[in-house]
């Protein structure tokens, strides 16, 4: 898995390619951007093909993080099998999700400029 | 095609969950094509997908010591109606019925067993000659 970053309206915009399981969930714990820093980022899925239990683990853990540092990770873009993930486990109560980056970008722009 | 049955054998190693997710899904797409199937395949074979993915990792995960772990073997049966998949490890026992993931504490964990149940028609574990064996079985929509 390969995790690129770009900007849009000053949020980063961060986008996994490739599977998020076991194998790969730690490289995302990795990141800099999602785990270090304290700024809200998007979390970009269109390109994720697959994501297991052990992926979404590795979400949840960085959203909690985030949200004790006061900012957010929101996602976007996600395909249908991952969205039936977050379907059966009721994780879509833990995260503000977005049908493209630029809605989402937009709303952390927002919610940024609003603390 | 009936009864026919593919093993694969692997590390107990999380490296090698793409591999058993992907045999999972190609061997499900394989069992489909020998059947009358319009719709639902999709869903199908990410189910298997996911599941295997789901419990091989609980498999490897457990497997010690992490240097030499215990092989972890997949088998896929082809029968009538329906395709089933085993994951077989040697390592302690565990439980098929743990809690629900509380889902508002923010859990990292827990949620494996829970999608694969969701997704399988039937699930079983059982405990023999020191190996924890883990059963799932699901029927295609036939139309």
């Amino acid at each position: 898995m390969i995790i690129k970053e770009t900007k849009l309206d000053n949020i980063t915009i961060v986008a996994p390619v490739g599977t998020l399981d076991a194998s790969t969930a730690s490289l995302l714990n990795e990141n800099k951007v999602l785990s270090e820093t304290s700024a809200t980022v998007v979390l970009d899925l269109s390109q994720v093909d697959f994501l297991d239990s052990s992926g979404l683990g590795a979400l949840v853990g960085i959203a909690r993080k985030k949200r004790e540092k006061k900012a957010d990770m929101v996602l976007t873009s996600m395909n249908d099998n991952v969205r039936k993930v977050f379907e059966i486990t009721q994780a879509f109560q833990l995260f503000d999700v977005y049908d493209d980056a630029r809605s989402a970008a937009e709303h952390c722009r927002t919610k940024t400029a609003s603390q | 095609m009936k009864d026919s049955t593919i093993t694969l054998c692997l590390p107990g190693n999380i490296r090698f969950t793409r591999l058993a997710s992907l045999t999972a899904s190609k061997t499900a797409e394989l069992f489909l094509s020998s059947m009358k199937v319009s719709k639902g395949i999709d869903d199908f074979q990410h189910a298997f997908e996911l599941s295997v993915s789901e419990a091989f990792t609980n498999a490897a995960r457990y497997a010690s010591p992490s240097s030499h772990p215990q092989p972890v073997t997949i088998s896929f049966r082809f029968e009538e109606k329906q395709l089933t998949a085993s994951i077989t490890d040697s390592n302690p026992a565990f439980t098929i019925e743990p809690p629900a993931p509380d889902i508002e504490n923010y859990p990292e964990g827990g949620y494996g067993l829970l999608l694969i149940r969701s997704l399988m028609d039937t699930v079983s574990c059982r405990r023999e000659n020191n190996t924890n064996t883990i059963t799932m079985s699901k029927q295609p929509e036939i139309h």
